[in-house]
């Protein structure tokens, strides 16, 4: 190690044993790790919904896609099962109508 | 957590519009009119997608129809009245079978062909499907 002679200045050896019995005596702050978490959750909070989704695109696309293809299966479904049945209860009266065994006694 | 609810919002509400519109999309408003007003003939014109011109002639065939319908129908209830015998009953209830076969295959006759054999699907088995000594025939009172 190179030593250095200037004035007052220590020596690299008397540096090193400054250095090696120094001891920092910073208190403790039990709600650090807390206050990072709450810190790091109020910035995602605060960002945009539109940031929020560009850097959830992926799961929000994915979401979107299947919203819309569970509402329109759904709603066409639900569309044609009624229709469905109209159909074939107006079906049993049509042939009801003309059935003469189907009338009823006065 | 609040864009994730704001996401689910979104969801949610892309989830009913689709619904909505796709139901929209499979809706039959003419078939919903028919059914509300209980018209069959109306169910004939929506159901089979009769033109005008076809509507009017099976509409003319019920016409007709009817009138030996209800002859089929008086014969029966007079037969079921004086308490006949069953064969004789049967025997009334098959010529309305044959019948009214017969009336739905020449309605089926003026129809497009592939309507034509998907009506005959629909209401042949209805009539095969009934009940013949069911419900009508024990209401047989003096």
């Amino acid at each position: 190690m190179n030593a250095t002679t200037m004035g007052s200045t220590p020596t690299p050896d008397s540096l090193s044993r400054t250095l090696a019995s120094w001891r920092l005596a910073a208190p403790r702050d039990p709600q650090f790790r807390a206050a990072v978490w709450q810190r790091i959750g109020e910035s995602a909070a605060a960002q945009p919904w539109a940031v929020y989704a560009r850097r959830h695109a992926i799961a929000v696309s994915g979401a979107l896609t299947l919203a819309v293809a569970v509402g329109a299966v759904g709603g066409h479904g639900w569309a044609r099962a009624q229709v469905a049945a109209e159909s074939a209860r107006l079906a049993a009266a049509y042939v009801q109508g003309l059935d003469a065994r189907a009338m009823p006694m006065p | 957590m609040k864009n994730f609810l704001i996401t689910l919002g979104v969801v949610v509400a892309a989830c009913a519009a689709a619904f909505g519109g796709f139901y929209a999309l499979g809706d039959d408003r003419a078939m919903h009119a028919a059914a509300r007003e209980g018209d069959a003939m109306a169910w004939l014109r929506v159901e089979f997608r009769l033109d005008e011109r076809q509507f009017g002639a099976i509409k003319q065939l019920h016409d007709d129809y009817s009138i030996a319908c209800g002859k089929h129908c008086a014969d029966i209830m007079a037969a079921r009245a004086r308490k006949a015998p069953a064969a004789e009953v049967a025997a009334l209830e098959k010529i309305c079978v044959d019948s009214m076969t017969g009336h739905f295959r020449r309605v089926a006759a003026l129809m497009p062909p592939a309507q034509g054999e998907r009506y005959l699907a629909m209401v042949l088995p209805r009539i095969a499907g009934y009940a013949h000594h069911g419900a009508p025939n024990v209401r047989v009172t003096p």
